[in-house]
């Protein structure tokens, strides 16, 4: 198999370890599965059937894939330094503050309930520029600039989102 | 014929209504804006429009979603031509000539090269559209269970193979997709699967919800992975088309109009491969070789051209078989289903007037792209220049109610952002994404149909393998398959030099 791929070695043996797992859980899952024979099912109309064969080519390409990491010395890098590239170092907190943002806002303040969607929207938006936009701000002189556009932009994605769903495409908010 | 043309007069006239131009211009407008900003695709814009044209009438809906798709198509060419960086993956060819033009001082004219190979890239694909779904359409009754079997798996393993720089990535990307389609109550017993006692979880996934995150949500994360570099516009001159670039590369605009149509049709491949293949075959065609990816307009032409006729080629299978020909056109399928609008085989047969609305919708968006080509310029540049910091709170917004809104249930929020930590994770790690896309869309045909055949045939494997139709596909899926494997291609390589003799 040829590839050009841009991923380590060692990252594709760990993903490869993670798709056999995952794919022996699907086999299994799909093996322990009501073959329904009481109500006449055959083989052939099992419901485990399907899922059973997909996990199972998940499972194979996983073997392909942890071989042909291992190939390339993937199994043998764990001792190699762990250690970010200053790319890496720049993003992995960025993606982390958004993700926890994002689960905050759609998983916690929304998707739990409790909080009007337009505050939450309003919240989610004003403490999203705070994080990522008003630091270069406040570093140019413009810290309070930063936070009144912050409160603007906040209200203003909150009341246009609310009333052009809710009013205009007659969607149900959350 | 003439019937065909009767129908698409009644088509365009029912959308000649107020109402429904300011749908054309407006979706047009918003479909140009996504697909310009570099990280958000024609796939999120589609998911998150899928959202907005719920309460609408069907007809009008999908024109909003067609002329959506056309548009970011199109759009992408902006950031590509104006900043080197593509909108959507299917301007990344343009990138190549768009931006050495612009460095040049010819911004405007790349654009306006743009333009006219987006525009006749579309009308290409659109005559081809109303050409051969009705043909396709006839073949499509001839297929059984066991052929749109084949079919699915086709589409998953050819996307898996085109769509990304590792096939057996895309291979299990596609497979994890089919998958997560399996997840919740079967067809046949009701039984609950996968679910591990969740209520919700038992009514499977929701595409939408799905699409979202993996397009959406994911998107975010990795827009904001990256480090923005400060934005700087070249200087530019008119935008407006020249005759002159038109009539001189005819060819190539006929040319990447056909291959970019063909590569739409094939499941699940989609704009990008058909904008990298229009460009590959006229570089090969051109006199001039060595000035390409330097500022060729017979480049940034073949690319444009052929990534917009993709659009309607890619709609052809949508219409009739029921299988999305790229990643957006799986969500304009799943958008027509939510719309009550069944597209399949039997479509030519239970509303033929639906086909050619749809001929008519990227007529309009066509038109659409046309004005917004010579109109909207500075508009773009300063929505170019918007910080990402202030994009992404707006879109992940936009995302958390696009994946409520379509059953009205929290649990799809959840889906949403799942699917979008595991498509960001999968990024990362260099799986493609548009085979996990055609995955969810066509697991449920596979299964259905697998299972169908099985019963016909009481278990006996035989038509699976001998149904003319269905010998072609499964050879097609080993060929596809071994022809990744070194020691397959060495094989052949072996076998063509002793034939040969050589």
């Amino acid at each position: 198999m040829s590839a050009a791929s841009k991923v380590s070695p060692r990252a594709d043996f760990l993903s490869a370890l993670a798709w056999i797992a995952f794919g022996l859980s699907v086999v299994a899952g799909a093996w322990r599965m009501d073959r329904m024979e009481s109500q006449g099912a055959t083989l052939y109309t099992a419901p485990g059937l399907v899922p059973g064969m997909l996990g199972a080519m998940m499972l194979f390409l996983g073997m392909l894939l942890a071989v042909r990491a291992m190939r390339a010395g993937g199994h043998r890098q764990f001792g190699a330094s762990w250690a970010l590239s200053p790319q890496a170092r720049f993003a992995a907190p960025r993606v982390a503050l958004t993700l926890g943002l994002g689960l905050a806002y759609a998983a916690g303040m929304v998707g739990h309930g409790g909080i009007p969607f337009w505050l939450a929207t309003f919240t989610f938006v004003f403490v999203f520029l705070m994080v990522f936009d008003w630091p270069q701000r406040r570093a140019k002189g413009e810290g309070g600039k930063g936070i009144l556009l912050a409160l603007i932009y906040g209200g203003g994605t909150a009341f246009v989102v609310s009333y052009l769903f809710e009013y205009v495409f007659l969607v149900r908010l959350p | 014929m003439f019937d065909g043309l009767i129908a698409f007069g009644h088509s365009i006239g029912s959308f000649l209504t107020p109402q429904s131009l300011f749908y054309v211009f407006a979706s047009s407008l918003v479909g140009l804006i996504i697909g310009a900003l570099p990280g958000l695709t024609a796939t999120m814009g589609l998911a998150l429009m899928t959202t907005l044209t719920l309460k609408m009438p069907s007809s009008q809906a999908l024109l909003v979603l067609v002329c959506t798709y056309v548009g970011a198509i199109y759009g992408g060419s902006r950031s590509a031509i104006l900043l080197n960086i593509p909108g959507t993956p299917a301007s990344a060819a343009s990138c190549l000539d768009g931006y050495a033009l612009a460095r040049q001082g010819h911004a405007g004219r790349a654009m306006g090269i743009a333009t006219s190979g987006s525009v006749l890239g579309t009308l290409i694909g659109m005559f081809f559209l109303a050409l051969f779904t009705p043909l396709l359409g006839d073949l499509a009754l001839k297929f059984g269970a066991y052929e749109f079997f084949w079919l699915t798996v086709f589409g998953v393993v050819i996307s898996g193979t085109l769509t990304g720089d590792d096939p057996m990535k895309g291979w299990m990307a596609g497979f994890l997709g089919l998958f997560v389609a399996t997840i919740g109550q079967e067809a046949i017993y009701a039984y609950e699967r996968f679910n591990f006692g969740n209520r919700d979880l038992a009514g499977g996934i929701a595409l939408v919800p799905a699409l979202v995150g993996a397009f959406g949500f994911a998107e975010l994360l990795v827009v904001m992975k990256e480090r923005q570099v400060p934005v700087k516009i070249n200087p530019f001159d008119s935008v407006i088309p020249r005759v002159r670039d038109v009539l001189r590369y005819w060819k190539t605009i006929l040319r990447s109009g056909c291959i970019g149509t063909f590569i739409g049709i094939v499941p699940g491949v989609g704009e990008d491969v058909a904008a990298w293949t229009s460009y590959a075959a006229a570089k090969r065609a051109s006199k001039e070789p060595e000035t390409f990816g330097k500022g060729s307009i017979d480049g940034l032409m073949a690319a444009e051209t052929g990534d917009n006729a993709c659009v309607p080629g890619a709609v052809i299978p949508v219409l009739t078989l029921a299988v999305p020909g790229s990643a957006p056109a799986a969500v304009l399928m799943a958008a027509m289903l939510i719309h009550g609008v069944q597209p399949g085989p039997m479509i030519m047969i239970q509303s033929p007037q639906f086909v050619y609305d749809v001929v008519a919708m990227m007529l309009f968006a066509t038109l659409g792209i046309l004005f917004y080509g010579l109109t909207l310029t500075k508009l773009m540049i300063r929505v170019l220049q918007v910080p990402q910091t202030v994009i992404v709170p707006v879109i992940l917004v936009l995302c958390t109610i696009g994946a409520f809104a379509i059953a009205g249930r929290l649990f799809d929020v959840w889906v949403m952002l799942a699917f979008g930590i595991i498509g960001f994770i999968l990024r990362q790690l260099n799986y493609p994404m548009a085979p996990l896309v055609l995955g969810i869309v066509l697991g449920d045909l596979m299964e259905k149909n697998l299972r169908r055949g099985l019963v016909l045939s009481d278990g006996d494997l035989g038509p699976f393998l001998t149904r003319p139709i269905s010998l072609v596909l499964w050879l097609a899926i080993v060929l596809i398959i071994a022809l990744k494997f070194d020691a397959v291609r060495n094989l052949f390589s072996r076998a063509r030099a002793a034939v040969l003799g050589r």
